[in-house]
């Protein structure tokens, strides 16, 4: 605790920490002046991000993403389901994401989070509409049996740009996802194959042995950027998000193709070359974020 | 089935009295006032403070206690099959009351009139023993919030399979449908905060369960106090001189 005694320089360090708080934006503007944020950041540059897969041995694929203190852990469960008459050769995905009150004094039991069921939405549309994920490679047995896939991604620590986390999270963990493997059992039922049944491998066939893993084609990655008078800042904190209200997110391919681009409102309209910039810095994320997954890859392959 | 060897070794090679590798991390939330991170072997929990804060719902305010709060849900990949209702059934809303009156036992509620404190418990990974687990984290996490406190409050399970007691069941043997016994004890006062039981154990055979549990609790508690000693040590490194 800081009395009101001690020597200058900390009484005025006190006065920066509550004029931070009773006037955050005047505190940002002081640094955007200079082009650089609070956190010694320039304005076009993402925090540290790192990305550990196999997070939850558990789960059939799981990841760890962290963007700064941004936490998500995201996990692929496999059941096996009975495709619909309308898509017999095709299996099923179903995201949810979810914001316990671990993540944010904002959250509260009784008291969702208003974030949680937009950022869920948006990553279902995303992941489905980017093509990542071929459905027929989910399919077993035509008409009869057919994988879901259920994706759970948690936030367990929310300090902004909770879709980036998101999304890095959800293709971490189906590039790490490992299908199990299973066989057709006597009453024409799909089984999984657990390492156990040493006696049993020699009736059951396993239906799917060859092909564990899922090709991704066309990952996607986003960045989101706030647009405060000229300004764009990369990557906010939750402080920011909280005072420059207006988020432009855009997610491109690993192809650079644009798959998606959301402006939902704020107080800020963007000019044309606005959001062209924002592409432009999503570029350059791209690139950071896909030799990122590369080399979680491959240290789990290493393992 | 065979929870114990003839060589005298468990089903994941464990000895009767030996518990499984414990590993805990402060600080593990930043936007909490107070969160730990805490394994059990595969069990795995986080635990995150929010307090004292303004009470959020003005009737419910103690003129002068501190109202404590906690939430337990597990993540719906935490089990082997997916969990469908991570919260609101009966056993996470049953959790969640033994570990706010555990917490509440120790915590000096006193000092912090009209406030509340909120302890979220989240289950990573359950492999059996998650409330002890639960509460290991709840303490690290108060502790981490500077919240006042009696003592720690740890907790460690025991049961008896094969004519042994065995510490700290995983799921596997705490499925066996043995009798489970968890302890939850303040180590320094030694008096013990929580005890529960399910299944049938003669009184001598539960006595000497009980304190291979309470054992369990001691080392555990043993292993928190480095933890936080440690803890306190970058801290004031970081505070400079």
């Amino acid at each position: 605790m800081v009395s009101a005694n001690v020597s200058g320089d900390l009484s005025s360090e006190m006065e920066v920490d509550a004029f931070r708080r009773l006037f955050p934006l005047r505190y940002h503007e002081r640094f955007l002046l200079d082009s650089i944020r609070p956190d010694a950041r320039p304005l076009g540059r993402a925090r540290d991000t790192s990305l550990a897969l196999g997070a939850v041995a558990s789960a059939d694929g799981s990841a760890l993403a962290k963007i700064g203190c941004t936490t998500m852990l995201a996990a692929v469960k496999m059941e096996v389901m009975t495709p619909p008459k309308e898509s017999p050769d095709e299996g099923s995905i179903a995201i949810e994401f979810y914001m316990p009150p671990i993540c944010s004094p904002l959250v509260r039991p009784g008291r969702p989070a208003e974030e949680a069921p937009v950022v869920s939405k948006q990553l279902s549309d995303t992941i489905l509409s980017s093509g990542m994920i071929n459905l027929k490679e989910l399919s077993l047995v035509s008409g009869k049996a057919a994988w879901m896939a259920y994706l759970d991604i948690y936030c367990l620590d929310a300090d902004g740009s909770l879709f980036d986390a998101a999304l890095l999270a959800a293709v971490a963990a189906f590039s790490h996802l490992q299908i199990p493997v299973v066989s057709l059992n006597e009453d024409g039922r799909v089984v999984v194959v657990s390492e156990e049944n040493e006696e049993g491998k020699s009736e059951k066939e396993p239906v799917n042995k060859g092909k564990r893993k899922l090709t991704l084609s066309s990952l996607p990655f986003s960045l989101t950027c706030i647009l405060h008078k000229n300004y764009i800042l990369a990557d906010p904190t939750a402080e920011e998000e909280s005072i420059m209200e207006t988020l432009v997110t855009v997610v491109l391919d690993s192809s650079g193709q644009l798959v998606s681009l959301y402006k939902p409102g704020g107080p800020v309209l963007a000019y044309a070359s606005a959001v062209q910039d924002c592409i432009a810095l999503t570029r350059q994320r791209v690139k950071e974020l896909k030799s990122i997954l590369n080399e979680a890859i491959s240290d789990m392959e290493v393992d | 089935m065979e929870f114990v060897s003839p060589e005298g070794l468990r089903l994941d090679g464990r000895r009767p009295m030996e518990m499984r590798q414990i590993r805990g991390e402060i600080g593990a939330v930043a936007k909490a006032d107070g969160s730990a991170f805490f394994e059990m072997g595969n069990t795995k929990v986080i635990a995150a403070v929010y307090g004292p804060r303004e009470v959020e719902n003005r009737s419910q305010q103690i003129s002068d206690q501190a109202l404590v709060r906690c939430e337990y849900t597990m993540a719906n990949f935490s089990t082997g099959d997916r969990v469908r209702k991570p919260k609101g059934d009966r056993r996470s809303t049953e959790i969640s009351l033994v570990i706010r009156q555990t917490m509440e036992a120790c915590i000096l509620t006193h000092l912090m009139p009209r406030s509340q404190i909120d302890i979220f418990v989240q289950v990573l990974q359950a492999d059996g023993g998650t409330r002890s687990a639960c509460i290991n984290a709840a303490t690290l996490a108060l502790a981490d919030a500077g919240i006042p406190m009696r003592d720690l409050v740890t907790s460690c399970s025991a049961g008896y399979l094969n004519s042994t007691p065995l510490l700290d069941l995983n799921y596997v043997e705490d499925s066996a449908g043995g009798p489970d016994v968890t302890v939850g004890i303040l180590p320094k006062l030694d008096k013990v905060t929580l005890l529960q039981m399910d299944a049938k154990l003669p009184m001598d055979i539960f006595e000497n369960v009980m304190q291979l549990a309470i054992e369990g609790c001691k080392a555990i508690a043993n292993y928190i106090r480095e933890l936080l000693l440690e803890n306190t040590k970058q801290l004031e490194y970081r505070r400079g001189p």
